[in-house]
């Protein structure tokens, strides 16, 4: 990383709120954001495309002092010249005097700020966008799309191998003087490929994501695993109407853990948009079920030293034994609930902030899937679903899914075009098994979930 | 063109050209966009979240075969620019010389939209007077509603391409869009119903006259609807959707398997099959990026092809694909004009514009009333698809269910699971009542969101599976 880059973005983010308080602001904070990436994209075996990113923005959040209370508004730019930053700083001032006040608006200073020493520790991290080369991420995507085709001669075709890496740099500063930065660095390989052919053909994927390369999944299982899972669909068809267990694969399973950190996200309880919003504190979950964020993990990718409004994070626990400790928010969210904040601001260049967690992790469970499946005996296990059809407000859930159908604790057939629905609130309630098998998605740990009482529908063929 | 205000002087996007292009190539291009947007979102009854952004960029793009090269950038100065030339052309081997080229201006052929900035004739105070209004109808509307979101948001996108041939083409894209949502309550139970319309139009449209208004009804009658929706049916049954929105079924089931890339490639379910029947007869599927002012018509491609109207399925028989310029070429076959980026900082692949089914002759009515039983979906929310494999899916906001030709009642919101090359060949009616979406459709591929437009008929499908929880 160019560290005359670097200090340029953290001066670009000082400039901007100062400038922003000599403009007649009371308060303001400001991101500034440099993306560099690369990634090449293998198809049979040949390179498909190689692509090259950088990118730069700053974002500014500026409030002023109405007769009603506080109002603020926010705008990014990828101009960062003189010019850039004071249109930037003129605009959003003119834009908060329009913006309607809000009596319980939360300026940005005054936030519980990580020490300098932890700011040094940190600003050492992550700081080289080399954690890969093209050309050893080719290699990388050849071997790995190699692997696939080599699995069987039923793998007839591949939609490509992508093998990228890149660095992200944020700058942030706020009107208290607090001021703290941070990289990232991240790489990653997916595959996705296509057995069989005509109408039989089946697709599937498999991917690796890290921040380091010694982390990454080895190409040869990332390929040997999208190809077996491809050649393992083959022949799926649909089944009957039944309810019956549903059983979530940890790559599926996450989906399950983002419907729940997005009903106690803390602004959708304010807004009567959580069908969790009256359990707070409550048992919601079997007490088996234990749910971490961690925003320091050698493991995960979203590792953060403080929120998107300069709160120190730490490691917080939004489930303990079943029961919801609390909503997850940022000081807005908190001051409102009359609760503490927890952290989990987070802040794009433009807009509010909103709430979003860290690192997410479930406590796996003790039993490997073959034993969970016996235990189980009958059900579908679920490898992919499909659509969005999730009504936050009341917990309502029906999405196509596809996976293999389970007898007598054996898996069968695979099995396609059927819907899998219920309502969330009761789905948490009705998990019955955990799996052994935590499995790291980026920014998520999560091992197979499985919940009783669910409505499959299909068509017996 | 002397009025054309380009960021990049002429002499560095020719000399960027010159540097990028090897001998031999295909095909490249420079992508250079300046875009402008501008929201106002209001929550418990205030206009609290102003905010607007200012980006441009430039993507820089060289094609040899099935090999691309692209490098995108924001800063543009020397020596980024360059750099990003540099990058664009490391699929090629080096060595070769480097061509003059010179660069000259041509117009695009349609002139689909005003080329100004849509927000400027409505200033922001006026904008959220406006909210103000709504939030006030609503509730006014009826005391079960808690929650009014309402937001109305703006942007303006120039594009200059620069082609291989040095050929320079400008398109300015205005987009508004206005979006109520409501949550209502009663007896501690909960729902939601939303609204929302727009296009390549000004603001001034949108917010004056009935339509800001006509959606907020529309948003407090959802959601007071879904109050009283019982659980939606599970299993197989025939099917009739409503005309307009509901069209998303068009996108998911076959929109997305005709796109050109996936064709070239042979992952599609559609691959090899131009000529053979994948819908019934009367059944006319086309795509049209030319129209006037709808959300997803563009004056050119991001290619700089101009759109048009492509037939996909004709009576019944599949006719043809979306080509962007590069899967055109490697299928010898004619661009069509749906090349589209959602930047400069994104890729180029053969997109949807405005995708619908043509007119039929049944009345709506009557197709209602075949129905024995079974659903009557009028409202979507979105969808998705395996292009591979086929299937795919599309959630009911609005549907009820029907016997005898008759409403019973609303049900809740259910997904619903069909396998797209056989879905249209069991539609048995088609209405006479062709209507395009309001203009709220995006549509996501690779990670990347594009605006579109999807229409259709009133249609009887005899039978999709429907994901309740009644079975």
């Amino acid at each position: 990383m160019n560290s005359a880059l670097n200090s340029n973005m953290s001066e670009s983010a000082a400039k901007l709120v100062e400038m922003a308080k000599r403009a007649g602001a009371v308060d303001a904070d400001a991101l500034a954001v440099n993306d560099i990436g690369e990634n090449v994209c293998i198809r049979n075996q040949n390179i498909e495309t190689v692509e090259r990113e950088d990118s730069q923005g700053i974002g500014l959040r500026a409030f002023v002092e109405t007769d009603e209370g506080l109002a603020f508004a926010s705008a990014s730019s990828s101009d960062l010249s003189e010019t850039g930053i004071s249109a930037l700083v003129n605009q959003v001032l003119t834009m908060a005097k329009i913006s309607a006040a809000d009596p319980d608006a939360m300026p940005p200073s005054g936030a519980n700020h990580p020490p300098h020493e932890e700011l040094l520790a940190w600003a050492n991290r992550d700081q080289t966008e080399h954690v890969w080369s093209i050309e050893a991420a080719k290699l990388a995507a050849l071997k790995c799309e190699a692997a696939a085709l080599d699995y069987s001669d039923r793998i007839e075709n591949s939609e490509g191998a992508e093998a990228g890496f890149g660095n992200t740099h944020v700058a942030y500063a706020c009107a208290d003087g607090f001021a703290g930065e941070y990289s990232k660095s991240s790489l990653g390989l997916s595959l996705s490929v296509i057995a069989g052919s005509g109408d039989a053909m089946q697709r599937d994927y498999a991917y690796s994501r890290a921040r380091e390369l010694a982390k990454l999944k080895a190409p040869e299982l990332i390929g040997k695993e999208a190809a077996e899972r491809a050649v393992q669909r083959m022949g799926a068809t649909s089944i009957g109407t039944r309810q019956t267990t549903v059983i979530f694969e940890p790559r599926i399973a996450t989906s399950i853990l983002g419907h729940l950190t997005g009903a106690v996200n803390g602004r959708a309880v304010l807004q009567n948009r959580s069908f969790l919003a009256e359990c707070n504190g409550q048992i919601i979950l079997p007490e088996f079920f234990q749910l971490t964020d961690d925003p320091d993990h050698p493991d995960g990718l979203g590792n953060r030293l403080f929120d998107g409004e300069g709160t120190r994070c730490s490691k917080h626990t939004i489930i303990d034994r079943g029961r919801l400790t609390g909503f997850l928010t940022d000081r807005y969210a908190a001051a409102r609930l009359k609760s503490e904040p927890t952290g989990h601001a987070r802040r794009g260049l433009t807009g509010d902030t909103s709430i979003g967690t860290s690192n997410l992790i479930l406590n796996p469970g003790r039993l490997d899937i073959e034993t969970l499946l016996k235990e189980i005996g009958n059900g579908v296990l679920v490898s992919e679903v499909m659509g969005m059809g999730v009504n936050g407000v009341t917990g309502d859930y029906s999405r196509g899914a596809s996976g293999f159908l389970v007898q007598n604790g054996e898996i069968t057939q695979p099995v396609n075009e059927i819907t899998i629905a219920g309502n969330l609130k009761e789905m948490f309630a009705n998990i019955s098994h955990l799996g052994s098998d935590l499995t790291w998605f980026g920014s998520m740990a999560v091992p197979t979930i499985a919940i009783s009482g669910m409505t499959v529908a299909g068509q017996e063929n | 063109m002397n009025e054309i205000n380009l960021p990049v002087a002429q002499e560095t996007l020719s000399e960027m050209l010159s540097r990028m292009v090897p001998a031999g190539a295909d095909d490249a291009d420079l992508y250079l966009e300046q875009s402008t947007s501008e929201s106002l979102a209001l929550e418990e009854g205030r206009v609290k979240h102003v905010s607007a952004s200012t980006h441009q960029g430039i993507g820089a793009r060289v094609i040899k075969g099935e090999v691309s090269g692209h490098a995108y950038t924001d800063r543009l100065e020397n020596p980024a620019l360059m750099e990003c030339a540099r990058a664009a052309r490391a699929i090629a081997e080096s060595g070769s010389q480097a061509q003059p080229v010179l660069i000259h201006s041509t117009h695009p052929r349609h002139q689909l939209y005003q080329p100004t900035n849509p927000a400027l004739a409505t200033s922001m105070p006026e904008r959220k007077t406006l909210l103000e209004k709504l939030d006030a109808l609503a509730r006014s509307l009826d005391p079960r509603v808690k929650q009014v979101f309402a937001n109305v948001s703006s942007s303006f996108s120039t594009v200059h391409l620069v082609r291989i041939d040095g050929s320079l083409l400008s398109d300015a894209r205005p987009l508004v869009r206005l979006n109520i949502s409501v949550v209502v309550e009663q007896n501690g139970k909960r729902e939601t119903g939303s609204a929302g319309g727009g296009g390549r139009f000004d603001l001034t449209r949108l917010l004056q006259g009935n339509e800001a208004e006509r959606l907020t009804r529309e948003a407090v009658r959802l959601a007071l609807l879904n109050l009283d929706a019982i659980a939606a049916p599970a299993g197989p049954m025939p099917v009739v959707l409503g005309p307009g929105w509901p069209g998303v079924l068009l996108h998911e089931a076959i929109g997305h398997g005709l796109e050109g890339d996936f064709n070239r490639k042979g992952s599609s379910a559609f691959s090899g099959r131009i000529g053979e029947r994948i819908a019934a007869p009367g059944v006319t599927v086309v795509d049209d990026g030319s129209i006037h002012e709808r959300r997803g018509s563009l004056n050119m491609d991001d290619e700089g092809t101009p759109t048009r109207c492509t037939t996909l399925i004709e009576d019944g028989i599949l006719t043809g694909y979306m080509q962007d310029r590069q899967n055109a070429r490697l299928m010898g076959v004619e661009p069509t004009g749906n090349g589209r980026r959602e930047s400069y900082a994104h890729p180029v692949l053969p997109r949807m514009t405005n995708t619908f089914m043509l007119a039929g002759n049944d009345d709506p009515k009557e197709i209602l009333s075949t129905l024995k039983h079974g659903l009557y979906a009028v409202n979507f929310g979105g969808g998705q698809v395996d292009i591979t494999s086929g299937k795919f899916v599309f959630t009911t906001s609005e549907a009820y269910l029907v016997e005898n030709g008759e409403i019973q009642a609303p049900v809740k919101g259910a997904t619903l699971i069909g396998n797209g090359p056989d879905v249209l060949t069991h539609v048995s009616m088609i209405g006479n009542d062709l209507e395009l979406d309001p203009g709220v459709g995006t549509c996501g591929k690779d990670g990347q969101s594009v605006p579109v437009g999807v229409g259709q008929p009133t249609l009887r499908v005899d039978e999709m599976v429907v994901g309740g929880t009644d079975s």
